[in-house]
């Protein structure tokens, strides 16, 4: 299991910084994808089978076919002025890896549980679905208004508005 | 067996680089990408803290996230698209205008 881990989070990494240092959109898209399966991986280690499942439909499926369609759709050019601003990176990359020092830090010196501090129900479809539906189900028919509310206004927001000028 | 503080330092990495692409990139399709990025880094940690108590509260926020993620997906990018279309460019540092 642990190697497991340290592959997933070696090829999380990688990927996370090619998504941010590809020129090409698209190329950026494809890190992404194998960030998102590396992801759901982590998940798979942490005994959240549903969430890897739905990790890989939801977001390596859905999301990025629609990213991918809105790239191809626009028919972008490279990004002309990628290296212009290397001060920005400079600080950008100091700050970050000054956050990611100084909670690694903190995560390695306080008190946390183990990771199988208490043993209890494990993610699986059945075990999600009883708590989804009864616990949580209020929160789950809202889910369902906001997406449709989402559906409604992408297509207001990206209808063309050349009707309303005419 | 893997502490939990390595899932965590793993988080706050995948939330540092989310970050990072965010400030610097100026497409606006990857600055949406990175906003992904750093959802994912605090599913990770809400999955982890979810095993070590034994409990599925955390992952059902996790899938709430994912909810949320996708329609934020759907309107984020029809705005880029409305975006296209007025300045014919995808470029944060294009946008401007506020009325045009």
């Amino acid at each position: 299991m642990a190697i497991a881990f340290y592959i997933l989070a070696l090829l999380i990494i990688v990927s996370a910084l090619g998504v941010i240092s590809m020129k090409n959109p698209i190329h950026s898209a494809m890190c992404l994808i194998v960030t998102f399966l590396g992801v759901a991986g982590i998940f798979a280690t942490l005994e959240a089978h549903f969430l890897a499942t739905v990790q890989i439909i939801i977001y390596a499926g859905a999301i990025m076919v629609l990213v991918m369609f809105v790239i191809m759709l626009l028919n972008l050019k490279y990004e002309a002025n990628t290296t212009l601003d290397y001060l920005f990176w400079i600080i950008g990359a100091v700050g970050c890896i000054a956050f990611v020092a100084i909670t690694s830090q903190l995560f390695l010196n306080s008190m946390l549980v183990p990771l199988d501090y208490q043993a209890g129900s494990v993610g699986t479809v059945a075990n999600i679905g009883r708590v989804l539906f009864t616990k949580y189900v209020f929160a789950f028919e809202a889910a369902g208004i906001l997406i449709m509310a989402a559906i409604v206004g992408s297509i207001v927001v990206a209808k063309s508005v050349k009707g309303r000028e005419e | 067996m893997v502490s939990l503080s390595s899932y965590l330092i793993l988080s706050a990495t995948l939330f540092a680089i989310g970050t990072l692409g965010f400030i610097i990139r100026r497409n606006a399709l990857v600055v949406f990408m990175c906003v992904e990025l750093m959802l994912n880094s605090v599913n990770i940690a809400f999955v982890a803290f979810a095993r070590a108590h034994g409990n599925l509260d955390g992952e059902i926020s996790v899938f709430f996230v994912m909810v949320v993620a996708a329609a934020e997906a759907a309107i984020g990018l029809a705005i880029v698209i409305a975006l296209f279309r007025n300045i014919q460019s995808v470029e944060t540092s294009d946008a401007v205008e506020l009325k045009w």
